[in-house]
């Protein structure tokens, strides 16, 4: 067990979370890969917390605010899709492209 | 000794400047009631004032020092401008010729210009003419003289461009401005590079600094050629010659007064430049082949013209290159003496025709015949003007011609050979047209010819006087040459060749028998000869050729590399801001891509040093 491997676990879950956020038509997806990268967020606090700093630990505290920050985010964020879905009835990404050129 | 008209001298040239500001008063669009003819009158009074002056200052200088009084103009840095007279008897005597013959020429055009409104822009032209031609002889300076010389340009294009509404007028007054400008501009880089060689533009101080300059063979020859140029455009020599042919469209009074004395402000330069000549024996030869070429081919092209003014004005060149044979060879006070007596001779000449023409119309000789009998006044006084012109005792013209050829007979025998041709050319012509307008029968346009108002003919009869008292006015001033000097035998020779040119003239026009036209040589030739050696046709496959197509070329590369540069730099512009904004997708997960991009491109950057040192 080793402070790289959490780090490489969470890049590649940040990754993962990217390519969620990159690719996913459904809007609400888009929201659960921006909550994956969170928790890749969460576990590089959490890794260098116990690693780094394991007497003030103070990783885990930034880890405790932005786990409730998220929850926020994500019910903002809901809220949001569901105004869109009240205005135009869908919720497929590609359809919210009024704002161009 | 009195000395208050010749110290104010100076004022003549400002008399006709006067008489130019004032005609303007009498502009149809400023007087709009009583008409233009006080402006006329105005400047006779003028030039009559600037005549009566001379004539006084005259008398005062006659076997006096010159007087140098000198102005500085304009003072810059290291550079001084200084406006330098030579108020000697020489320069007074041609004030006097010039404001004499101006005064004529005016009354001439107070009869000529009758049915004409414009008699104020004419006047006030002519004035700056004059004022122009009397401030060049009185000048001292080549810098000034050049500043004078670009005036009287100017002050031929306005004179030739008078009746503007006509096409050919417009052309003429065109090209007299451009060719007679070509010649300037050389001579504007002759009087540039002069400056720093002699260190003065004063006439004397360049005679000065000649006689003991060492100068590069190459650089004087150069010099000498540039100089000379200017004088060559204003001269109407070959090649710069056809101005004048079209000139002959302006109003006859201004011809009277071109032909005679405005074609001899570039000889007087080259007089005043003489020192400087004597640099470079291939300025003088070119000088002189400059002047056979065009007396030779001017007097050929004169005899072959059927429009009676431009016949005169090929034999004003064919003079003026003999002006030029002259100059060449450093004979100056002989040349002094073929200007004054030409220039009398040329202006009567012109006088006698301008009469007939406004009374018959037609400028054609073919279409001339009889006036003899009934324009005697005419007739005499063309007759005495041919004969002061050439080479007839004891008529003017032949005193010069006659030290000319002696002279040109010790040095080199070709040149008197060529002034003899071109005597017996210029009587051949001169008689000719004295032939084909006073001889034969009357034809349609001439059946009813009055002689002209008394304006018209005053001063051609004044004149011819003058003219008639020519031998005994240069014995008084000394100017004939002795007759032991001359070589007699050239001189009959001479006198036979008039003789020869004016008798196969009367000969072949006044004979009735002879059938008219005449055809002496074959028609390639005598199409070659009446076209001025095709000279148009030369100047257009030549020079404006070459410079319409550079223009073209110019004017191209203009329109469309250089501003096209410009305008493809702003289409890039507005084709990359028009491309470019389909980047803004409306996509908002495109966004996230490009910052995740833009993110990663940045670390890379910043760890390219890094990756560098990266040992695997």
């Amino acid at each position: 067990m080793q402070l790289e491997y959490i780090l490489v676990l969470a890049a590649a879950l940040f990754c993962i979370g990217i390519y969620g956020l990159v690719t996913s038509r459904n809007a609400v997806r888009v929201l659960m890969s921006i909550e994956l990268l969170l928790n890749s967020v969460n576990l590089n606090f959490m890794g260098f917390s116990n690693f780094l700093d394991p007497s003030e630990i103070k990783g885990q505290v930034f880890t405790v605010f932005v786990l409730t920050v998220a929850a926020a985010e994500a019910a903002v964020g809901l809220a949001i899709i569901l105004a869109i879905y009240r205005n135009r009835n869908t919720i497929d990404m590609e359809q919210f492209n009024l704002l161009k050129w | 000794m009195n000395t208050f008209f010749s110290q104010s001298v100076w004022l003549v040239p400002c008399y006709p400047l006067l008489g130019m500001g004032l005609s303007a008063l009498w502009m149809p669009s400023i007087t709009r009631k009583t008409g233009p003819r006080p402006a006329g009158y105005v400047n006779m009074l003028l030039t009559l004032m600037a005549l009566v002056h001379s004539c006084l200052a005259f008398i005062e200088r006659w076997e006096q020092p010159a007087l140098k009084p000198s102005l500085t103009w304009l003072q810059a840095a290291d550079l001084t401008l200084s406006i330098d007279l030579d108020i000697s008897s020489i320069t007074i005597g041609a004030l006097i010729l010039i404001a004499g013959i101006n005064l004529l020429a005016q009354l001439y055009a107070v009869a000529y210009l009758e049915m004409d409104w414009g008699w104020a822009r004419f006047f006030a032209t002519m004035s700056l003419f004059e004022a122009g031609m009397c401030a060049l002889v009185l000048c001292n300076s080549l810098f000034f003289s050049y500043v004078v010389l670009e005036i009287l340009t100017l002050g031929t294009y306005l004179l030739i461009g008078y009746w503007f509404n006509q096409s050919l007028v417009v052309t003429g007054a065109r090209d007299a401005f451009l060719t007679k400008r070509v010649g300037d501009l050389f001579l504007l880089m002759g009087v540039v590079a002069l400056l720093p060689l002699a260190g003065t533009w004063n006439f004397d101080g360049l005679a000065e600094w000649a006689a003991t300059a060492e100068l590069d063979p190459t650089l004087a020859t150069l010099l000498c050629l540039a100089l000379i140029a200017g004088p060559l455009g204003k001269c109407a020599q070959f090649p710069l010659h056809l101005w004048l042919d079209e000139a002959m469209e302006s109003p006859v009074p201004a011809t009277v007064v071109r032909n005679s004395l405005v074609v001899g402000t570039g000889a007087w330069v080259l007089i005043k430049l003489q020192p400087i000549f004597a640099l470079s024996d291939f300025a003088s030869t070119f000088m002189i082949a400059i002047g056979a070429t065009t007396a030779l081919g001017a007097a050929m092209v004169a005899i072959a013209q059927i429009d009676i003014k431009r016949s005169l004005s090929y034999s004003v060149s064919a003079y003026m290159g003999m002006v030029f044979m002259a100059v060449g060879s450093q004979q100056d006070q002989t040349t002094l003496v073929l200007l004054l007596t030409y220039g009398v001779a040329m202006a009567i000449l012109v006088m006698a025709i301008g009469g007939v023409v406004l009374v018959n119309i037609s400028q054609d000789l073919t279409q001339y015949g009889g006036l003899w009998s009934r324009r005697p006044i005419t007739g005499i006084c063309y007759l005495v003007g041919a004969a002061s012109l050439v080479a007839l005792p004891p008529f003017g013209g032949f005193w010069s011609l006659a030290q000319l050829t002696t002279n040109f007979w010790k040095t080199s025998p070709i040149l008197a050979v060529i002034l003899i041709t071109v005597n017996a050319l210029t009587s051949f012509s001169i008689m000719r047209e004295f032939g084909l307008i006073f001889g034969g029968k009357p034809k349609q346009m001439t059946v009813r010819s009055p002689e002209g108002l008394w304006a018209l003919v005053l001063p051609m009869v004044i004149l011819a006087g003058f003219a008639l008292h020519s031998p005994f006015i240069l014995a008084k001033l000394n100017f004939l040459p002795d007759w032991h000097q001359l070589n007699l035998p050239l001189a009959a020779v001479l006198i036979i060749s008039t003789m020869v040119g004016g008798g196969t003239a009367m000969y072949l026009y006044l004979n009735e028998k002879i059938s008219k036209p005449i055809h002496i040589f074959s028609d390639p030739v005598r199409e070659f000869f009446a076209k001025d050696l095709y000279t148009a046709e030369l100047y257009k496959n030549t020079v404006i050729f070459a410079v319409a197509l550079i223009s073209k070329i110019i004017d191209w590369l203009d329109r469309y590399f250089v501003d096209g540069v410009i305008n493809f730099l702003g289409l890039a512009t507005l084709f990359g801001g028009q491309s470019l904004k389909y980047n803004n997708s409306g996509q908002s997960q495109s966004y996230a891509l490009s910052i995740v991009a833009g993110i990663l491109l940045f670390i890379a950057a910043l760890s390219y040093p890094l990756l560098k040192h990266w040992q695997f």
